[in-house]
């Protein structure tokens, strides 16, 4: 199956121009597979923290969104145990105008704001409703024990 | 029964040498073979003239009967037949009308006055006295003497029938009487011997052979299972036979068994011309078997004992026709296997004439190799053929083959006979040698002596001396040449052959049939008093489609004022008879009447026509095979019609299998092959049974009847006869839109899965006319996918009908936009992008991040990507069941209706500034479509006064491609066959004028693929495919053809991934299996099992893929 322009080129310029922080290299033998590393925004518990994603093009992308999944460990409402993300332009928002890049800067995006309001992981979400503070305490654990 | 065309039974002269005024008592005479090929009954009393015995008395009735009938000169003696296979190229100018009999001669070696007349199967050699074909030991005679001194062992002993001697006393027959009696056998003419059997053996046969000893004394008899025969050989005075007493007692006894050899002698009269009262026997013999004439009974015994003969002493055909060599037949063999192989009857329906719908057997159907097989042998001395100019009146310049053409059509139809050089024997004719005699007395054979060879026609008994030669009764033939120009070439023939003076005869005109009781012409013959006018009318009958192109070329290749030409059809019937026969006496200028087949039909159902009261001078059937089906009601109109000359026009002579030959040769009146029975025992028949023979028999026919030359063939000088530019063929995959391979996909998944489930209940025979629908609406599928798509599925965006103005003025896309947008940054940008519209710069779209193709500007908030990507975005919203909203700023919900094109215009002379202009999205297009306009987009910009030629099969799909061009604002014209001929040749014409705009033709592929010449144009698109490749090519050919001065470039769009790929592939395959698997269904409508494992493998190969 041919790579459809829209991903060569994609691809070209994540490693011609990589956004900063933000590390994405397609896989040898799949080209829609890529391995992704996000620095944790500064100034957030995820700070200094380096947490591997993976990222699949399906077959109907740019129509349909990537899927995008933490390999890493991480403490976080929006992002459960199994590493999914709840991200809204990875569902329902999602727009073929949108870009792996433009996704992957919105998930680290997300890292510096999480939104208890609206969790994936309840018990987290409800731990950063609670005490804030500690839970962010628990995030720092979580990025040095698991993305140091 | 008779075998051979019934000229062949005249004993014809070919005395030129002596008798100078033939040419004359030619004319004189015609009355003969215009019966004998006309009205069969009408001849039995002259016939009987021609069969003589003697060459002298012969000779003394030339003057007065001498038949007309122009045969070959055989050889005089079988040594020449070596000889006469040597091709005589003789040049036959336009004068050639008075080219002599002696012209025709093949053999012109022979001294004239060594000339005998014989017709082809007479024979030559009564001074050489009775042939040995062998000896017959006999054992078990059976003695009726008793005593000694009767015979001793090696007397010579007589064999001799008893009672045979009495032969009828009636006035009879000069035949009869002029039978020459040879020495020892007893000889019963034929007229003695039908008496014979109708009056003295009515009950019981006496075959009696007695064998007398040399002082004429009843010895003994043969054996009743030999003499059975031998009685008969000797009644119908075929053999002499002498007999050696080989072993017996000094003392007989009466029942005592006697051994005897026979030597036997055909004799001179059994190679004889048979002449039958009636052509009706004609191979129908055995399908009459109620009714046996006695003449029949005859024939059949004397074949039978002739067989007999053969067979007892050991006698073997040398050849057939085959003796030209065993690899060639070796291969011909093969094909009938591979032919034969290919069996079980299947019926389908095929599309024959206008429209009409006919169910035919379509068993033994035959590949492309055994066509070439049959075709090879009428090929074979083309390039040897002379050339001949045509008349003044034409206008154009022929190429060489062209002329050769020319001279073979005139000299078919003037009787000059060496136009294709055929020299075959009689396909239906066996060859043998005759072997060699041994001494009586010294027992030795003569080893130096040449073979002789004689010839027998197993079918009908018949002996001859001369290599039977194939007769070629009618006048006319098939041209079957392959894009050669064939319409120029029947022009040149009917500007350039005339009836000549001495050829017209009133009384050759057939005035028999109902149609000549019209009332009508009573009241009109007032009017018309001279009936004895020529005829000089060619009435040309061609698909509706091509009548106008007939008439444009007709009158393009003729001095204006040298023809007259009609186009006769729908509802401009004018009256034929005043305009055929009107001017007849004071110029002799030809008129050419064109009509339609199914105007043909039409008329034929009528009780009065013109078209079948006419007797033309010529008939010319475009497009032959139209009529291929001898049931169909065209073919039976074709059939009536009645003409001089006949000629069929195709470049398919075969389409499919042996019998579409049938209908052209009865149609031509090829006897005796137009008679079904006949060309069915001859032709069908062996075929099925796997006799190379059948072959042959066609090949022989073909050698004298057709003519076919391909483009690729080599000239004299060994250049191409037919130097055309290149023909370059892309095919272009293309990839499905995403939209589009959901809507495909998903039909093909319905279609396979409806397919697995009757494959699994066994169903699939039952259904195949359903899955072919389905099949079907997957190819349709790949086009567009509003061909698929239901009504309330396509609202609103695919409305085929464009708005009458679509477009957008720029203004009050800004009005638009501001009074929509609530933020001044909205604003701010729409005028941005629509003050950059216009600019050079390409722009990428967000998301395909490729070059836009047709941007697209969402109406409301300016955001631009390709037309197919949101096209796309919004199909995938809807079917998640979300609000498709722009894909840049989210604003929504967005309809297709809400987009417009931005097209951009490239600077001209006139406007030297790029502009731009909006479009409103307001048709559907298609992956094809657009592929097809971009095409024309780079033509446009490569030569722009182009001109295109685009097919499709769909006419629904040409609806959308019409559309798409008249919105992109080219010039096209459109022929397809709901449109009426006024229409069509309306568009043609608009497509050939002059312009300097680019022009395109959408055309369908049935109506147009055949006969029209588009040479006009140089690029050719190809919409989709066909199931088999020939038929595209035919249309491709519509341009790539003479007159074509140009590179072709023939674009063929596929979508990959979809079932073009596997059409295509089976097209590369023998197109054999397409028709088994698409063509294959019944009058039941089930499949047979051949094509239900052909849909299987496709579903399967094809299911691979998904």
């Amino acid at each position: 199956m041919s790579l459809p322009k829209r991903i060569i080129k994609e691809t070209e310029r994540l490693v011609a121009d990589p956004a900063p922080g933000i590390s994405a290299e397609p896989h040898e033998d799949n080209l829609r597979y890529f391995n992704v590393t996000i620095e944790g925004p500064g100034g957030s518990p995820f700070e200094h923290g380096k947490f591997k994603l993976e990222l699949f093009l399906p077959e109907e992308y740019p129509m349909a969104p990537p899927k995008v999944r933490f390999l890493t460990k991480i403490y976080h409402p929006n992002i459960d145990k199994l590493g999914r993300i709840c991200l809204d332009i990875l569902k329902d928002k999602w727009s073929p105008a949108l870009q792996i890049r433009t996704v992957l800067l919105s998930i680290q995006a997300l890292l510096s704001a999480p939104n208890p309001d609206d969790p994936l992981a309840t018990d987290v979400a409800k731990h950063y409703k609670e005490n804030e503070k500690d839970a962010q305490r628990v995030s720092r654990e979580w990025t040095q024990a698991y993305a140091a | 029964m008779a075998s051979a065309p019934p000229a062949l039974f005249f004993a014809s002269s070919d005395e030129e040498g002596e008798n100078t005024p033939l040419v004359s008592v030619d004319h004189e005479s015609d009355l003969v073979p215009a019966s004998s090929s006309q009205t069969p009954s009408e001849h039995t009393a002259t016939s009987s003239l021609f069969l003589v015995a003697s060459d002298q008395e012969e000779a003394d009735r030339v003057p007065t009967s001498s038949p007309p009938q122009l045969a070959h000169s055989y050889a005089e003696n079988v040594n020449d037949i070596e000889a006469q296979s040597t091709p005589h190229v003789k040049i036959v100018g336009s004068s050639a009308a008075a080219v002599s009999d002696a012209t025709r001669n093949e053999n012109l070696e022979e001294p004239p006055a060594k000339r005998r007349k014989h017709s082809p199967i007479v024979h030559s050699h009564a001074q050489l006295g009775a042939s040995y074909i062998g000896d017959l030991p006999v054992d078990g005679a059976w003695s009726t003497v008793s005593g000694t001194g009767h015979v001793k062992v090696g007397d010579s002993v007589l064999i001799r029938r008893e009672g045979s001697k009495k032969e009828s006393s009636g006035p009879n027959t000069k035949k009869g009487n002029k039978t020459k009696k040879s020495s020892g056998g007893k000889q019963v003419s034929l007229t003695s011997m039908l008496s014979a059997k109708g009056t003295r053996f009515p009950k019981k046969v006496d075959t009696v052979v007695r064998i007398v000893n040399n002082k004429g004394s009843d010895l003994a008899r043969l054996p009743t299972e030999i003499a059975s025969w031998i009685s008969k050989l000797l009644d119908f005075g075929l053999v002499e036979i002498r007999g050696t007493m080989t072993d017996c007692p000094e003392k007989l006894k009466t029942g005592m068994s006697l051994m005897v050899t026979l030597h036997i002698y055909l004799h001179p009269d059994a190679f004889k011309p048979l002449r039958m009262s009636s052509r009706d026997v004609d191979g129908g013999f055995t399908y009459n078997e109620g009714y046996e004439t006695q003449e029949e009974n005859f024939l059949r015994e004397r074949k039978a004992a002739i067989l007999k003969l053969f067979d007892a002493v050991g006698l073997r055909a040398q050849a057939g026709a085959r003796c030209k060599g065993k690899k060639y037949s070796q291969k011909v063999e093969d094909t009938i296997g591979n032919l034969a192989q290919r069996t079980g009857g299947k019926t389908k329906k095929e599309l024959v004439g206008d429209g009409e719908e006919i169910e035919v057997d379509s068993t033994e159907e035959l590949s492309n190799n055994d066509l070439s097989l049959i075709y090879r042998k009428a090929q074979q001395k083309d390039t040897l053929m002379p050339l001949m100019d045509p008349a003044e009146s034409f206008d154009l310049t022929l190429r060489g083959y062209q002329k050769q053409a020319l001279n073979w059509m005139y000299s078919i139809e003037h009787d000059t006979r060496d136009a294709h050089l055929g020299v075959s024997m009689h396909p239906l004719w066996s060859q043998y040698i005759f072997p060699p005699e041994q001494d009586i007395n010294t027992g030795d054979i003569d080893l130096t002596a040449e073979d002789k060879f004689f010839y027998f026609n197993p079918y009908s008994g018949e002996l001859s001396l001369d290599v039977p030669l194939v007769e070629h009764e009618c006048r006319g033939g098939i041209l079957a040449d392959v894009g050669m120009g064939k319409t120029i070439m029947i022009s040149a023939l009917i500007q350039t052959s005339l009836l000549l003076k001495d050829e017209f005869k009133e009384d050759k005109q057939p005035l028999v049939g109902p149609r000549q009781l019209r009332i009508e012409k009573a009241f009109r013959s007032s009017r018309r008093p001279n009936r004895r006018l020529p005829p000089s009318g060619t009435l040309i009958v061609a698909p509706a489609s091509l009548l106008a192109q007939w008439a444009e070329e007709i009158q393009r290749s003729s001095k204006s004022n040298t023809l007259e030409v009609i186009i006769w059809h729908g509802h401009n019937r004018l009256d034929l008879d005043v305009l055929v026969n009107s001017a007849g006496d004071q110029d002799r200028m030809p008129k050419v009447v064109i009509t339609s087949y199914g105007t043909l039909a039409s008329e034929h159902a009528k009780t009065m026509s013109p078209l079948f009261d006419i007797y033309w001078l010529r008939i010319v059937l475009d497009e032959a095979h139209a009529c291929k089906s001898r049931m169909s009601t065209t073919a039976k109109a074709v059939y009536d019609l009645r003409a001089k000359w006949r000629w069929a026009v195709t470049g398919t002579p075969i389409v499919n299998k042996l019998e579409d030959l049938f209908s052209l040769l009865k149609f031509l009146k090829h006897e005796p092959w137009s008679e079904y029975a006949y060309f069915r025992s001859f032709i069908t028949l062996p075929f099925l049974a796997r006799d190379p023979k059948a072959i042959e028999v066609v090949q022989v026919i073909l050698e004298n009847a057709l003519l076919r030359r391909e483009k690729n063939m080599l000239d004299i000088d060994g250049k191409k006869i037919v130097e055309l530019p290149p023909k370059e063929i892309t095919i272009e995959a293309l990839e499905f839109s995403s939209l589009e391979k959901k809507i495909y996909d998903s039909i093909w998944l319905k279609v396979k899965r409806n397919f697995d489930q009757l494959e699994a209940k066994g169903l699939v025979g039952k259904n195949y006319t359903h899955i072919l629908a389905m099949l079907m609406k997957l190819r349709r599928a790949v086009l567009h996918p509003d061909l698929v798509l239901e009504k309330e599925d396509s609202n609103g965006s695919s409305n085929a009908q464009p708005l009458d103005n679509p477009a957008i003025n720029l203004e009050d896309l800004v009005k638009n936009l501001t009074s929509n947008s609530n933020g001044g940054s909205n604003v701010a940008f729409a005028e941005g992008v629509l003050a950059n519209l216009a600019d050079e710069d390409i722009t990428e779209c967000p998301i395909c991040f490729d070059v836009m193709e047709v941007p697209t500007m969402i109406l409301g908030c300016a955001h631009q990507c390709c037309k197919d990507c949101i096209l796309t975005h919004i199909a995938t919203c809807e079917e998640k069941g979300q609000q498709p909203n722009c894909f840049a700023c989210g604003r929504g919900p967005i309809n297709p209706s809400d987009l417009v094109e931005v097209i951009r215009k490239e600077p001209t002379n006139s406007q030297p500034s790029a502009s731009v202009a909006l479009r409103r999205n307001d048709v559907r297009s298609s992956t094809k479509l657009e592929a097809l306009l971009k095409h024309l987009r780079r033509l446009k910009e490569e030569d722009p006064k182009f001109r295109a030629v685009v097919f499709s099969q769909f006419t629904s799909f040409l609806d959308l491609i019409q559309v798409m061009l008249q919105r992109e604002g080219y010039d096209f014209c459109r022929f397809d066959g709901t449109m009426d001929v006024k229409k069509r040749s309306a568009a043609l014409s608009a497509f050939k004028s002059p312009s300097k705009q680019p022009r395109i033709l959408i055309i369908s592929l049935k109506a147009g693929g055949v006969g029209l010449n588009l040479t006009t144009a140089n690029h050719v698109f190809m919409m989709d495919c066909w199931w088999n490749a020939a038929t595209e090519n035919q249309a491709i050919d519509r341009v790539h053809r003479i007159g074509q001065d140009k590179t072709v470039h023939v674009t063929h769009f596929i979508i990959s991934n979809t079932i073009e790929g596997r059409i295509l592939q089976i097209q590369k395959r023998k197109t054999a299996i397409v028709r088994e698997a698409f063509r294959g269904t019944r009058a039941d409508g089930r499949a047979d099992p051949d094509s239900i494992e052909n849909l299987k493998i496709m579903f399967e190969e094809e299911g691979l893929r998904h």
